[in-house]
């Protein structure tokens, strides 16, 4: 395992050629789709419906159905928002603080990551949407002059929410799509098929791989990591926002935002690895998606890991610190109060076991991987469930302290979120190129002129 | 400029370092005796601050050496040993931190026994705050520190003669232990030295705020002395303007990040309005305080922001000299902020006296005589590290 | 004199090297309208072909800031003019609760306007009908080669020349290439006018539909079917079927004091004066005395009216007889009316009739000022002056 480390690893291993990058990044999209992806796809969309028929029936009847109550009165809603939310990081943080920091490795999982980005967000947005119980009047959310003469409220951080996420949404798309377009060019020079040729094009816009374009469009790639990367640290610290501006003891703590961030990136990282895993193994991509990334990936969970805990601790001892009783209460009660079990499944899975990452052996070892993340993803969605649930569940008027049970339309919905996002995910994979055609040739061995510098200079 | 082989002679830092250095740092040693015999609670509160001050310099700089093994960059290779320099700022802590230990009656409220017995909070906080375990933590952090910055430092110098790449792989090692290790001991010493200036208040994303001006300093630090150097000759032809841009747009990047960690801590106690939390605001309000606030956020955020917007700024040598003096003063005004409207006369209103000025001063002369005796005999470039020839032919 | 049907003559090379070269070595030719197509960016291609830097960032620039201002003011007019309230003890111009919101709003027009107008004015974009489009050489491109192209409209283009040019840089292939012969697709066609039709039906007749009947249906409606009593509406509940009842008597509307010798046109039981007279009381009592009771009673209580006899005249506040009303009278004469004077008692609260007494009290002393008051009023003046 001895690495020379005078040496550059490889973005692309197998010394590819760029008309094979291309070949094996499109051959998914020039074959028929095969009877595993008919039964992945039944099982996600069998999900999806669970759920559909779950909100159909909440509508019916109201939100009675649901689990939530005095003193409980946020609970699955915001929990599935604020977890779908956090995977969505991943695939800007990827491709844009990634971009910006020139890690010439996040070119075989960007384009994959910012889908996922995106199917987070639309899984996130529903929540919200359908938490008020009457989604077909969300409309007021927006600010428009309406006939009750009324705006909304913009000191509420629930009103930021709405341009934060609805902002995220439309960014990560426009990215995305920026990011699409030479390889629409691409698809649409090598493929013989009319109809798909004709589709081509029109999202291709006529891109010509024209150096004058490139120049702008580099620069324009530039200037949206530029932007995505704030807004993404906004999102989930608006997000955040949401507990924090409260006055309820483990909301209120100044640490929220950045912990909040390094949560996402956290969960979006083990989502993305999860994913990827079978990605690359189904379409052959080891060459493009390597070890090394994983490797790399795996040390990012590692150390937003370690802030999640670090936050842990934080909020441990300036409760303490702090002297406030209702503040001590609430995190004694946290670790061994009636929601204990969920909060020791929150450590153990959030900052115990993503330890093991610290071995070389076991970031590399896919079935160590897969555990690990899995367990990320569970214990990032407790971490949600105990921030929201236990500092409710007791407040400050013990005569309404009560125990929350989620019900069976709650977890329906839950599943359905999941089958949304697979549906859509796995519907990806067969009708867009899932690594970026252009940017994975451009870091290829070879690709780039031996003294590009040199040129310029001289 | 593409380096296929370079041929590095060895060059010793300006002679004026060291004596420029040392005039500064007598004048500064005499002015600074004068102000504790004129006045010891405005000195002692002063020396805090160039105490914090040279902690963010020197603890940073050990911060920027490990992440650069970390998080394998090779572009900050040829000018790490800056950074390994300054931060032989930290064994030189065991010294500095001893008139603040002996002092401390004039700087903690909660080391007055007769107070905490009146104050319950305080009474509740005493298991952590009493003097014993405080200056146990003291010290035990500063030699955490030490012990992390003679391996990774003697590691990287016995590499210019063995060019081992083990040593690269142990220095690896070290600095993925130390990143956490850095993180709890950086926010457990600004909660002891900053925070607990004003015992009853409290915020858990203090560690944060004080960690985003540590990278700042360290950072402006570094710059400043690197582009410095390439200006006397010293770095030429090796660091590149790929490089200068790199150190802009990461101060750019922590500029943004530290006004984020200082809006959310803002926002939050704002918002709540709770009153064992906005009085520490409110005090730094409190008459002309509400000036040195605003001139905090013009002084810490929109100034570098606007000057390091431009990608052209980024690079440019002349505008980034200025905007590390200047950030490295931002940040004399983030810790002046957060120790001086603590110390008792100045709590209603800030008052003018000399004695600010000649801290500062001290702390120049101080780093300066530290880069001179910590440069000497020393290659500027690490030549035995592997990713010297990457790091050299670094381009964006 | 070339073709006119002559876009321009392309090469194809086969390295990012050699097509650095090409381009250094085209522009030093002297050739500007000619262009490099390669499948990925090139670093420092831009260099070599001697383009200028990409001015898209001032686009960002303006729309970023555009953003930021329409935002914050927006959020200003809204929360502090339109429609301001008080939420959670912050100002209505809460500043730092603002700034989420504005960064949002900045994010968002910066990015759109960016991708925006690099794709329609940098680009021209879409143009799915350049010459280029559907040649050997595009398809090459795309996929790993590395082409120039010199465009016929280049002042030093000239096809024989630009050929030998080419072939002296050891190009794979070299391919001319030519305008298509243009598409009518006239916008006018039938299909595509049914087309639009289709979809403007579909479109608004979806948008009647959902707007007025499908939110009339079960479960939407249900906000308009509620077990609670609407106004006006009948109950079963009460013998008389009304369902608004009549409140039972002598109950009192909330913070309503009751004139008792309301409708007495000679009150036995007069009130005494609560309100002392000061300098707000006297300035309430001017404003409303001005705006209720000057139309008829004249500015200083004279009796002079402005209708023009549209109303009878009052008789003059100055007489002995409404100078020796106690105050209680005057407040009576408010609330109940007098004569052909109707009752105020609607438009003015209590504290405002206490107050307009107290300074139509003020108009009869300045109208019959005694020696002293003169004296007094003299010596004020003149400190006035002094001062």
């Amino acid at each position: 395992m001895n690495i020379d480390y005078s040496q550059e690893a490889p973005a692309v291993a197998g010394r590819l050629t760029l008309a094979e990058i291309e070949e094996l990044v499109a051959k998914p999209l020039d074959s028929r789709p095969d009877k595993k992806y008919f039964i992945a796809l039944s099982i996600s969309g069998g999900a999806l419906m669970i759920g559909a028929v779950c909100l159909a029936i909440s509508f019916y009847y109201g939100l009675g159905l649901w689990g939530n109550n005095q003193p409980i009165g946020w609970a699955f809603d915001i929990v599935n928002f604020v977890f779908w939310v956090g995977i969505g990081h991943a695939g800007t943080l990827i491709s844009a603080i990634l971009f910006l920091l020139r890690q010439k490795w996040r070119t075989g999982i960007a384009r994959f990551a910012e889908a996922m980005t995106i199917f987070a967000v639309i899984c996130a947005g529903i929540f919200p949407a359908i938490h008020t119980g009457r989604p077909w009047l969300d409309g007021y959310l927006l600010p428009y002059p309406n006939q009750h003469h009324l705006w909304v409220n913009f000191t509420s951080p629930l009103l930021w929410d709405v341009f934060a996420v609805s902002t995220y949404f439309t960014v990560s798309l426009v990215f995305w799509y920026i990011g699409l377009i030479p390889d629409f060019a691409t698809l649409r020079d090598r493929t013989s098929s009319k109809i798909k040729k004709t589709i081509y094009s029109l999202f291709s816009l006529g891109w010509r791989h024209s150096s004058r374009h490139w120049q702008h469009y580099e620069k324009a790639y530039m200037l949206l990591a530029g932007f995505a990367t704030p807004l993404v640290l906004s999102v989930h610290t608006i997000v955040s926002f949401d507990f924090a501006v409260s006055i309820l003891p483990g909301w209120h703590t100044t640490i929220f935002p950045p912990y909040f961030v390094a949560g996402a990136i956290f969960s979006g990282f083990a989502m993305v690895v999860t994913v990827l895993v079978f990605v690359r193994k189904i379409f052959n991509l080891e060459n493009i998606i390597t070890m090394d990334h994983l490797d790399k990936m795996n040390k990012v969970i590692l150390a937003t890991g370690m802030m999640v805990g670090y936050a842990y601790g934080m909020e441990f001892f300036i409760a303490w610190y702090s002297g406030v009783q209702a503040e001590q209460f609430v995190f004694v009660n946290r670790a061994f109060g009636p929601y204990a079990w969920a909060y020791w499944i929150m450590v153990s899975c959030n900052v115990i076991f993503p330890q093991l990452f610290w071995v070389r052996k076991f970031r590399r070892s896919i079935p160590v991987m897969m555990v690990i993340v899995i367990l990320v993803n569970v214990g990032m969605w407790f971490e949600r469930f105990v921030i929201t649930v236990t500092s409710l569940h007791r407040d400050f008027l013990p005569s309404s302290w009560a125990y929350y049970t989620p019900t069976l339309y709650d977890f329906g919905i839950l599943i359905g979120s999941f089958g949304l996002f697979f549906t859509l995910v796995i519907l990806f994979t067969k009708s867009l190129p899932v690594v970026s055609i252009s940017e994975v040739k451009a870091v290829a061995e070879g690709a780039q002129p031996s003294h590009h510098g040199g040129v310029a200079n001289a | 400029m593409h380096q296929t082989d370079f041929h590095y002679t060895q060059k010793e830092l300006p002679a004026g370092l060291k004596k420029f250095g040392s005039i500064i740092f007598i004048l500064g040693l005499i002015l600074a005796l004068v102000a504790f015999y004129v006045d010891k609670e405005r000195a002692i509160f002063n020396y805090l601050i160039l105490y914090s001050m040279l902690i963010s310099i020197g603890l940073g700089s050990l911060f920027l050496i490990a992440l650069e093994y970390v998080a394998g960059a090779d572009w900050s290779v040829p000018f790490r040993r800056i950074p390994e320099f300054l931060s032989g700022i930290l064994p030189l802590l065991f010294v500095l931190v001893i008139p603040l230990l002996i002092f401390n009656h004039d700087l903690f409220h909660w080391t007055h026994k007769e107070a905490v017995e009146k104050d319950v909070i305080l009474k509740g906080k005493e298991p952590y705050l009493n003097i014993t375990f405080f200056i146990v933590r003291a010290f035990a952090f500063i030699a955490v520190w030490v012990i992390f910055y003679l391996i990774l430092a003697k590691n990287s110098s016995k590499q210019d003669a063995t060019k081992d790449q083990n040593l690269t792989r142990k220095n690896i090692k070290f600095s993925a232990i130390f990143i956490p290790i850095f993180a709890i001991t950086i926010t457990f010493t600004s909660i002891d030295w900053l925070m607990s200036l004003e015992p009853h208040w409290f915020s858990t994303i203090f560690g944060v705020y004080y960690f985003a001006g540590t990278v700042i300093a360290s950072l402006a630090a570094v710059t400043l002395i690197v582009v410095f150097l390439k200006e006397k000759g010293y770095y030429q032809p090796w660091i590149t303007d790929d490089h200068l841009y790199s150190f802009g747009a990461l101060l750019f990047a922590f500029v943004n990040f530290w006004a984020y960690i200082a809006f959310s801590q803002y926002l939050l106690i704002w918002y709540a309005n709770l009153p064992e939390e906005t009085f520490w605001f409110l005090t730094r309000w409190e008459g002309s305080w509400s000036i040195v606030s605003i001139l905090l956020i013009i002084v810490h955020f929109i100034v570098p922001y606007a000057v390091l917007l431009s990608q052209p700024a980024k690079m440019n040598p002349k505008k980034l000299k200025f905007i590390s003096i200047w950030l490295l003063f931002a940040h004399l005004l983030d810790i002046y902020w957060l120790v001086m409207p603590n110390m008792t006369e100045m709590k209603s209103g800030y008052h003018f006296s000399w004695i600010d000025f000649v801290f500062p001063f001290l702390g120049i002369g101080f780093v300066m005589l530290v880069l001179s005796f910590f440069g000497k005999n020393k290659n500027l470039l690490p030549i035995g590290d592997p990713k010297l020839k990457r790091g050299l032919n670094f381009h964006l | 004199m070339h073709n006119t049907n002559l876009f321009g003559v392309s090469a194809l090379f086969d390295s990012p090297d050699k097509i650095i070269l090409v381009a250094k070595k085209t522009a030093e030719a002297g050739f500007t309208n000619f262009d490099i197509n390669t499948p990925y960016p090139i670093h420092g291609i831009e260099k070599a072909m001697k383009l200028k830097p990409s001015k898209l960032g001032f686009i960002t620039l303006v729309f970023g800031l555009t953003g930021s201002f329409i935002a914050l003011f927006f959020m200003y007019w809204t929360m502090s003019i339109d429609y301001p309230m008080i939420i959670s003890g912050k100002p209505f111009f809460a500043l730092p609760a603002f700034i989420p919101v504005t960064f949002e709003v900045t994010v968002l027009l910066a990015t759109l306007a960016t991708v925006i107008g690099m794709i329609t004015f940098f680009f021209k974009f879409p143009e799915n009908h350049h010459p280029l489009h559907d040649t050997n050489y595009m398809k090459q491109v795309s996929k790993d080669k590395f082409g120039l192209v010199i465009e016929s409209t280049d002042k030093n283009f000239e096809l024989e020349k630009v050929k030998e040019f080419l072939q002296s840089l050891n190009p794979i292939s070299i391919e001319e290439i030519y305008y298509q012969a243009k598409e009518n697709n006239s916008v006018l066609e039938p299909r595509f006018l049914t087309l639009l039709f289709v979809i403007a039906l579909v479109t608004s007749g979806t948008t009647y539909f959902i707007l007025n009947k499908l939110l009339y249906m079960t479960p939407f409606d249900w906000m308009s079917t509620q077990l609670k009593l609407n106004p006006q509406k009948p109950s079963e509940l009460f013998s008389d079927g009304f369902g608004m009842r009549t409140p039972v008597a002598g109950t009192v509307a909330q913070g309503f004091i009751p004139y008792l010798s309301k409708g007495n046109p000679n009150p036995t039981e007069l009130l005494e004066n609560p309100y002392l007279i000061t300098e707000e009381n006297i300035k309430i009592g001017k404003s409303k005395y001005l705006t209720f009771c000057s139309p008829c009673h004249g500015n200083f209580g004279d009796g002079d009216s402005r209708l023009r006899g549209q109303f009878p005249n009052p008789p003059s506040l100055h007489s002995k007889r409404a100078r020796d009303f106690k105050d209680g009278m005057i407040y009576h004469v408010i609330v109940n009316g007098q004569n052909s004077m109707p009752s105020y008692a609607p438009y003015l609260d209590n504290e405002e009739r206490w107050a307009v007494v107290n300074y139509i009290r003020v108009l009869q002393r300045a109208k019959n000022a005694s020696e002293s008051d003169i004296q007094f009023a003299k010596k004020e003046n003149v400190k006035n002056a002094s001062n």
